[in-house]
């Protein structure tokens, strides 16, 4: 048989059934457009999750520790950084305590209301992922000597101070004033609730600007992933021989497995949609197979006439499965391309990337798709071969 | 000897009170080279004879040799097989692929029997030729007037030098005139060397074959050559 000409006649009857062949190929692409939008979205959201996680900083461990009132809070976070910066140096980057608050922050006229105003020690920008652009960092003696200075992320910057330098000028909190040492590079799109629309403060000012003495938490970064488990081990260790039930409590996080679970949040989400989704491709190939077998009735003196003039069951066979094939195809590629338009739009909108399908991905769908049209063309197509070429000629 | 059937029957529903004989124990013999007619009323059986000898159908019981090959005992496939390589159609309604060109309906029978594409096109344009068809040969059966599209059939039948052309009541679609011209070609193609067996109720139309067999209640009740005919 030949397949060219067979190739050639499914699109001859295509063309001439268009609305039916468009309905019946409906099915087929809302599966694909279904399966490449959603699967491709959630990569996208992944990424997004990566993304943010990245700029977070990520090998990070939180400690949290409620310290009983005669075992002093700032003991306990000299004696941490001091054995985080001593004992632990080879796998830890470094620590800072955690403590932060919101409010407004004023130069002269311009006020800005800030998310997150952060206390933090000279390693702060270290543990997450802020790099000076302009000026100096928080320093170990302003901390020591509570010095009042402060480092601003860019967001703050460009709101209070547009394009002047901020570095050597003076703004206030609680009308507190605070001399701004440096300024952090954008690393979040520089935007109101970002991760620049920030500031960090030497900690020890926290019971002036906080009305609070106890620090209960800190972050310590490793030097890299492959070191989480030796730090949190060590640090569990510290922790067990500073802290017993007389003196407080601890818990120990890593920050990686928040990520690793969101990841694989991710990945069953991914499944369950990809699951719905090939739910629309099968009933697409229902679809197929429904009209292929009304195709078969209608067409059922064309059979007896081919049968007549020489085709075999084969020859009958391979033309319908042609036909189904073509037609799922041709749905899977419409498929592909609303599947790719509607992953670009959504990626702009919700995640403002160019998000774009993988490649694996559509090849799988067109295979997939043309193997549905195959499967499910199959039964009518050995229908058709099966028909008695007498009495198929006999009918309309 | 082409055919020869022996003692045939085609039975429907068998055993049962009701049961037809559409071919109740017909023998037949046609040579290389005959044009036979083959006339009946409707339900003489014409047509069930015409089936079987075109390997469409098979008898209920009696032999059927075509070619010395015996046909009863063929598969489905096979059955395609001889009709592809020993037997060219002519049906009353054309029967052309609404969807292919005139063309591409002449190529078919081809593409069935696995002629590689090279070779396939001078015997197109020769059978198109021969039925003058040539001029139209892009066209799909709903451009074409009855008389074309049974010209484009006739060019089909005979584009696989099939020995046998058989064609059922090949001018009952058509008017006089036209179907004046089919029979002329059929006649050609006769002399040409095909064996033509046709089916029909027209005795004027029998009549422009060499021999008419003629058929009632599924026997055959007369077999004359022309000759004798005319007497």
């Amino acid at each position: 048989m030949n397949l060219m000409q067979s190739f050639r006649m499914a699109l001859a009857t295509i063309r001439i059934n268009k609305v039916r062949s468009f309905l019946t190929m409906l099915g087929i692409i809302i599966g694909v457009t279904a399966v490449i939008a959603l699967v491709s979205v959630m990569q996208g959201y992944n990424a997004d999750l990566t993304q943010y996680y990245e700029k977070m900083g990520v090998n990070k461990i939180t400690v949290s520790a409620s310290v009983y009132q005669f075992y002093d809070s700032l003991t306990l976070t000299a004696e941490l950084e001091d054995y985080v910066q001593s004992d632990l140096g080879t796998v830890a980057a470094g620590v800072t305590p955690t403590l932060s608050t919101s409010g407004t922050l004023a130069y002269g006229a311009n006020t800005v209301d800030t998310s997150t105003v952060s206390l933090g020690s000279a390693q702060f920008s270290v543990c997450n992922n802020f790099v000076l652009q302009d000026g100096r960092d928080i320093a170990y003696m302003d901390v020591v000597n509570k010095n009042h200075v402060c480092v601003i992320g860019s967001y703050v910057a460009e709101t209070l101070f547009g394009s002047a330098d901020p570095v050597g000028e003076t703004i206030t909190f609680k009308s507190i004033p605070f001399l701004v040492v440096g300024v952090y590079y954008e690393k979040d799109g520089s935007t109101a609730s970002s991760m620049d629309d920030m500031i960090v403060m030497p900690y020890t000012l926290n019971a002036e600007v906080l009305g609070s003495v106890a620090v209960s938490t800190y972050t310590v970064k490793a030097a890299d992933a492959t070191v989480m488990d030796t730090l949190y081990n060590d640090l569990d260790a510290f922790l067990k021989s500073k802290l017993d039930d007389d003196t407080g409590t601890y818990t120990l996080k890593n920050e990686n497995s928040e990520l690793n679970e969101s990841d694989e949040e991710a990945a069953s989400l991914s499944l369950v949609l990809g699951a719905v989704a090939s739910i629309a491709l099968l009933v697409g190939g229902i679809g197929i197979m429904n009209i292929m077998l009304v195709t078969v009735t209608e067409r059922t003196r064309e059979i007896g006439i081919r049968k007549a003039i020489g085709a075999n069951r084969r020859a009958i066979i391979t033309q319908f499965l042609i036909e189904s094939g073509v037609l799922s195809a041709l749905g899977g590629v419409i498929g592909i391309i609303l599947g790719f338009i509607i992953t670009v739009i959504v990626g702009k909108a919700m995640y403002d990337m160019i998000l774009v399908p993988n490649t694996l991905m559509a090849v799988g769908s067109f295979v997939f798709s043309i193997g549905i049209g195959v499967g499910f063309g199959l039964y009518p197509a050995i229908k058709a071969s099966g028909l008695q070429p007498v009495v198929a000629l006999r009918a309309d | 000897m082409l055919i020869c059937i022996n003692d045939v029957y085609k039975i429907y529903g068998e055993g049962l009170e009701n049961e037809v004989r559409a071919l109740n124990g017909v023998s037949l013999e046609i040579d290389y080279g005959e044009y036979v007619s083959i006339i009946g009323t409707s339900g003489s059986g014409k047509s069930t004879l015409m089936n079987i000898l075109g390997c469409l159908d098979v008898p209920t019981r009696g032999a059927y040799l075509l070619d010395d090959i015996s046909v009863r005992e063929l598969s489905d496939n096979d059955l395609s097989r001889i009709r592809s390589l020993k037997v060219g159609f002519i049906f009353q309604g054309y029967n052309l692929i609404p969807t292919l060109t005139a063309y591409e309906n002449v190529e078919l029978p081809m593409i069935y029997q696995g002629v590689p594409a090279g070779q396939r096109r001078a015997a197109i344009l020769e059978a198109l030729e021969r039925v003058d068809m040539t001029g139209r040969m892009g066209h799909h059966p709903s451009e074409l007037s009855g008389g074309q599209q049974q010209r484009v059939a006739i060019a089909r039948a005979i584009a696989t030098k099939a020995p046998i052309i058989m064609a059922d009541e090949p001018t009952g679609a058509l008017d006089s005139k036209t179907g004046a011209q089919i029979m002329d070609t059929l006649s050609e193609l006769n002399k040409t060397g095909s064996t033509v067996i046709l089916i029909t109720h027209d005795l004027a139309i029998s009549k422009r074959a060499n021999r008419i067999v003629q058929l009632k209640d599924g026997k055959i009740v007369g077999d004359k050559v022309k000759e004798e005919l005319a007497q």
